[in-house]
């Protein structure tokens, strides 16, 4: 791609503060290069807060949505079956074979190790 | 162009970007906007971002003077910021001058002939420690004032540069007080320092926030910002909230307001001030102030000085 000789790229940055965090939309910021982007993230937006990552993209290798699509995005109320609230009435028959419903706080608890109490 | 934007004529266009704005949707920098809500938002924030890298530059002053090491460190720390507010604000302005083809260069020209101005207070000198304390304190407390006015402003890209921003001039407000609370618990000469510090920053905080209307100085923007919820108070009830918030800590401190009149109106809820020279004010800001002129030639020195890097690097990259 043919590109203009300027000193002024965009360059949006993403962040994470931590190893297992995602990745966060900084902001974007001007530079020559990808080098020089990531010091300025740096500087610009990485002066107090924990990182422990960075990534700087070139704004036009950037493939966003135009405003029909975004119109597309817009969700029918039909879906309940792809959600939780579709199986809401297992809970009060679980309660019915006096057992509890395992929900998600429930589920993702297990993390933690599955020990016989 | 869609065939559903070119069925739009300007007036649907307006009337759904209004119903947009009134239900809290924020605008993003390609979305259709109105002439005037762009211009607007490119006068505010190109000056707001311009402002914020000349104002660095009274506050540099200090950090070769400052009186320890933890000082300096803290107020380089200061000036580093503000340096890095300038560069969120201005892509925020770049992205709304695009369909213009202006950028950053043409940014500085302006600044450089007096087209784009930069704020009243950023014009005036800072002689001595407690000024570079009574404007980490003050002078960044009242720019809290005005930038928390304007965190929820119905441009998107501006409400998010103000929310980095704040949460930095938090900041700021701190390492102020802990600069003139030094002063203010030190001995009697620190003390006066800092009055007379406040004498002289006085009426550049006043009018830091700009005249009530515009028939004080002939223009304001403050109508079509508010119409357009870029902001929510008018000029003069922030300046009214910035004494509520800081005539109690000034006093506090046995500091005296420099203005014998000062006082709070109680059937008014008011408080009631003699006005700053709006016929000055004007001066200050067509680059007429005692620093104006020192400070644009440092920046456009600069700029002249680094040109070559620009060059060079623009030419090697891809």
């Amino acid at each position: 791609m043919e590109q203009k000789k300027t000193f002024y790229h965009e360059f949006e940055v993403f962040s994470k503060r931590t190893p297992s965090s995602s990745f966060q939309h900084q902001f974007s910021l001007l530079a020559p290069n990808a080098e020089m982007a990531m010091v300025m993230a740096q500087e610009n937006f990485m002066r107090r807060e924990p990182v422990a990552d960075i990534w700087v993209i070139q704004r036009e290798h950037i493939r966003g949505l135009s405003k029909e699509e975004k119109t597309a995005l817009n969700r029918l109320d039909n879906k309940d079956y792809r959600e939780m609230k579709g199986y809401g009435y297992l809970k009060k028959k679980w309660r019915f074979y006096q057992q509890k419903m395992f929900d998600e706080k429930e589920i993702l608890s297990w993390s933690g190790g599955n020990k016989h109490d | 162009m869609s065939v559903l934007e070119k069925e739009l004529n300007e007036h649907e266009k307006l009337e759904q970007f209004i119903a947009r704005i009134e239900a809290g949707d924020k605008i993003e920098a390609d979305d259709w906007m109105p002439e005037e809500y762009r211009m607007a938002l490119i006068k505010l924030i190109s000056m707001h971002g311009i402002s914020e890298i000349m104002g660095a530059l009274p506050e540099k002053e200090w950090v070769p003077k400052a009186p320890s090491l933890r000082r300096k460190l803290g107020i380089m720390a200061k000036v580093q910021d503000e340096m890095g507010h300038g560069q969120l604000l201005l892509r925020v302005a770049e992205d709304l001058l695009k369909p213009y083809g202006k950028d950053r260069g043409d940014l500085m020209m302006d600044l450089f002939s007096g087209k784009l101005k930069f704020h009243n207070v950023f014009h005036m000198p800072a002689k001595t420690w407690a000024d570079a304390g009574v404007i980490g304190w003050l002078v960044d407390g009242a720019a809290i004032i005005t930038q928390t006015n304007m965190l929820n402003s119905s441009y998107g890209p501006y409400s998010r540069a103000l929310h980095r921003i704040c949460a930095e001039e938090v900041f700021h407000a701190h390492h102020g007080e802990s600069i003139i609370m030094a002063l203010a618990e030190g001995t009697e000469e620190q003390r006066n320092m800092l009055q007379e510090s406040l004498n002289g920053w006085w009426e550049a905080l006043l009018m830091f926030f700009g005249p009530a209307s515009s028939t004080t100085t002939g223009s304001s923007k403050q109508d079509v910002t508010i119409k357009y919820k870029i902001r929510t108070s008018t000029n003069e009830e922030l300046r009214q909230s910035f004494f509520t918030k800081y005539i109690p800590r000034i006093q506090s401190l046995g500091l005296t307001i420099p203005d014998p009149t000062f006082r709070f109106d109680e059937e008014q809820q008011l408080w009631i001030y003699q006005q700053p020279d709006w016929t000055k004010f004007k001066q200050i800001i067509t680059n007429n102030g005692p620093r104006s002129q020192a400070r644009l030639n440092l920046r456009r020195v600069s700029y002249e000085t680094n040109a070559w890097v620009r060059d060079a690097l623009s030419a090697v990259s891809n």
